[in-house]
């Protein structure tokens, strides 16, 4: 038993799932559901379809040099079985997945940094350009001078009264 | 030389077919119209031909056959010997002379016939004549169904006779049953004759083609002979013995040394004895086969004897360039001694291994099927337990496969415990240089106001555009200031944006009631009007947009009492009617909707008009 990838879209194609495709030069496509087969029968380039990993990646869009990636990978020389080698291997699985995770999930994070600088001077620019939608440009300013002249003519009369 | 054509003797019809043949073709092949108008010369000379065409045709095919078969005196002695064995001369003869006379009666049959048709006066008599001739040659023909049946099976047994030349070089190969004459000449040539362990297995005589010296060799094969009298012997034994004594060849007695034939060697000898007659001239050869598994000095001392008096009777018959070079080619070939090393055969370790396994015999493995039977219900077919690991007893593991979406395969490694800790020092290193500490941004005051005032300016704008798309812009636009506005409003707006909009000042400012039309004062109902009186509360007190409110409207200006009013309207109506009854929309509307209906263009006029039809 063996989690396959899918060839369009990476995704996994569990044992009784997807179809799987032979061509005439003996290369085998396996396809996790009609979605992706379709798309591959209309001759689709999976890094050019946006929704798949292959296209994330080649894209940059994901993680895709990593020690922790490493790992996983198909071996061509079989190992014989030992309990304490399979143990063990369960439990490195356990740790090297977490550390993917992390790992991948800071990459995103640091790709996405850029759009908060982004937002913080569209806001700007928005509240410069249009703020009379808000608030009209001389509100208040009625007011401000009422006050700026009580308060004149309260100095004044201070002053006055000093004198 | 006809020896060699009996493939090309042509296919032998069945009775029924020949006369089918025969008739069709003279159906097909001669005129088929005639009247009874015609001349009676051209009526006879019709069916004459008929007549005479079908006799042809017969005798044609007889004389064709007659001739393809091989006449029995004219073919060589060993054929002609051989054929009577197979087939029986009599019968042979016999049928061949039916087929002769039916060839006559048919002539006769058709002179006579033909004949009588001079003296033929009407159509239907002729045809007639020619009906009972053609009968009657029919007839003959299906008595010699017998005939032709045979005659067809001696052509197909003929056909595959194999093409033995008498007169060439030739090796005879002779001997009981199963001694292992077939297999010599498959050996030798590149026939390919059946070699059985029962006896009779080679049922004719079978050649085969060699080289030697530049020269073709003929090799026959010949089936056993027995040792009883020549009068009880059956066909295939008569047909090596035919063989014996027609060909002149070398003959190849071959002998079976160790017996397994089913005779001893003293019976073949007897054997050997009784056909000596047959060997006169022939340069004979005795050839002691299967000496594998029985060498000749294993031969006790009585056999031995045979076998000198044997050679030495050989040895008194060999004569012939030609046996000297089959013995040459008999013999085995010693290449001589170039040095002293020795180079004794090799034979690899398998084959020995091999042969003493053969030899003895080994206890065998015990297979799972033995244990099956044995446990019977018990049994379980476990096949892991004759896998070879490391630890014996890790065998009946059962082995994980899948976590969580990965296969375990895949990350299986011997180096898997120190990549996983280099991993993780590379881990503790990151995380020491924070990278994974996620900047939490405080921003300051002023960035959040900003955000906010960013989000309400979207928000009205949005509003904005919603409100200007539901806007109705297809109907007539009135111009702004024809609409009132009311006070409420404006102040509820400019309090939003922030202006003050209490007292008096707001008020004369925006003096709204001068500047917008007071339109909820006129009603649609004429009210007295006083001539070129404005509204007293209508005092503009600027100039700017205060006309358009003093403008009467239409329908009241220039009019001057209710009369002319009254007739106005009326005038008005009036003209409206039409274009109402017309269904039109307006002044302007000159749509026509249909120029042609087809119920007025169409069908009959019954009485009257095309109004309506």
């Amino acid at each position: 038993m063996r989690i396959e990838k899918c060839y369009f879209c990476s995704g996994p194609v569990y044992p009784g799932h997807g179809m799987m495709f032979v061509r005439n030069d003996c290369k085998v496509f396996r396809f996790c559901k009609s979605k992706c087969h379709k798309n591959f029968k209309k001759k689709r380039n999976p890094r050019k379809t946006r929704w798949t990993k292959a296209f994330r990646k080649a894209s940059g869009k994901e993680l895709t040099v990593d020690n922790s990636l490493e790992f996983e990978k198909r071996r061509n020389t079989p190992v014989k079985y030992r309990r304490e080698l399979w143990g063990k291997t369960v439990e490195a699985m356990k740790k090297v997945e977490e550390i993917k995770r992390k790992r991948q999930s800071r990459f995103i994070m640091n790709r996405l940094k850029k759009g908060k600088q982004l937002e913080k001077t569209e806001a700007i620019n928005e509240v410069k350009k249009n703020i009379h939608l808000i608030k009209a440009p001389h509100a208040g300013k009625a007011k401000q001078m009422e006050d700026k002249m009580v308060q004149k003519l309260a100095e004044d009369v201070e002053m006055d009264g000093a004198d | 030389m006809a020896l060699y054509n009996f493939k090309k003797i042509m296919v032998v019809p069945t009775s029924k077919e020949f006369i089918d043949i025969t008739l069709s073709k003279t159906q097909r092949k001669t005129p088929t119209v005639i009247h009874k108008h015609y001349q009676i010369h051209r009526i006879r000379h019709f069916y004459m031909r008929k007549v005479k065409f079908t006799q042809q045709n017969y005798h044609d095919r007889l004389s064709q056959i007659l001739t393809d078969f091989p006449k029995l005196d004219d073919i060589h002695p060993f054929y002609a010997d051989l054929m009577n064995v197979l087939y029986d001369k009599d019968h042979y003869k016999l049928a061949l002379g039916q087929i002769n006379i039916a060839k006559n009666l048919i002539d006769n049959v058709s002179k006579d016939y033909v004949r009588l048709m001079k003296y033929g006066d009407s159509l239907y008599r002729c045809k007639q004549l020619k009906r009972a001739a053609l009968g009657r040659m029919c007839t003959i023909m299906k008595r010699q169904k017998q005939s032709l049946e045979y005659l067809e099976q001696v052509r197909q047994h003929l056909s595959r006779l194999p093409t033995i030349d008498p007169n060439t070089r030739t090796l005879l190969l002779c001997g009981y049953p199963n001694v292992g004459k077939s297999s010599f000449i498959n050996k030798v040539t590149r026939a390919d004759v059946e070699v059985q362990p029962y006896a009779f297995t080679t049922k004719s005589l079978f050649v085969g083609h060699m080289d030697y010296k530049y020269l073709r060799w003929q090799v026959v094969d010949t089936p056993g002979i027995l040792d009883h009298p020549l009068e009880e012997r059956n066909t295939i034994e008569m047909q090596a013995i035919t063989a014996l004594a027609h060909l002149r060849s070398a003959v190849l007695y071959v002998m079976d040394l160790s017996e397994q034939c089913g005779h001893t060697l003293k019976q073949q000898l007897e054997l050997f004895n009784n056909i000596r007659p047959l060997f006169a001239n022939k340069p004979l050869l005795v050839v002691a086969n299967k000496c594998d598994i029985k060498k000749i000095s294993e031969l006790t001392e009585e056999d031995k004897a045979c076998d000198k008096l044997l050679a030495a009777r050989v040895d008194s018959k060999m004569k012939g360039k030609k046996v000297h070079d089959v013995l040459n080619r008999l013999h085995l070939a010693m290449p001589a001694k170039r040095d002293d090393k020795p180079r004794p055969p090799f034979i690899p370790e398998g084959a020995k291994v091999g042969r003493k396994t053969m030899e003895v015999d080994a206890p065998k493995r015990k297979t799972e099927r033995d244990l099956e039977m044995e446990m019977g219900d018990d049994y379980v077919l476990d096949l892991q337990k004759y896998w070879d690991l490391m630890n014996q007893d890790e065998k009946h593991d059962v082995i994980p496969e899948i976590w969580e979406g990965h296969n375990i395969a895949d990350y299986i490694d011997p180096e898997i415990m120190k990549n996983l800790e280099d991993l993780e020092k590379e881990e503790e290193l990151k995380v020491k240089a924070g990278e994974y500490e996620s900047e939490e941004e405080s921003e300051d005051e002023e960035m959040q106001e900003i955000r906010q005032l960013a989000k309400q300016i979207r928000e009205k704008r949005k509003m904005k555009i919603v409100c200007s798309k539901e806007k109705d812009v297809h109907g007539p636009r009135m111009p702004r200031t024809v609409k009132k506005v009311e006070r409420k409003t404006l102040e509820k707006e400019m309090g939003g944006l922030g202006l003050d909009m209490t007292g008096k000042d707001a008020v004369s400012r925006f003096s709204f009631s001068s500047h917008y039309a007071v339109n909820a004062r006129r009603s649609r109902s004429v009210t007295v009007l006083k001539k070129r009186k404005r509204e007293a509360s209508v005092a503009p007190t600027s100039r700017t947009r205060s006309q358009s409110a003093s403008r009467p409207p239409r329908d009241q200006s220039g009019v001057r009492d209710p009369k002319m009013a009254k007739k106005a309207k009326k005038l008005m109506k009036s003209q409206q009617k039409d274009m109402n009854r017309q269904g039109k929309k307006g002044e302007a509307d000159r749509h026509v909707f249909d120029l042609k209906p087809k119920h007025l263009f169409s069908g009959k006029r019954k009485s009257g008009t095309n109004d309506h039809r």
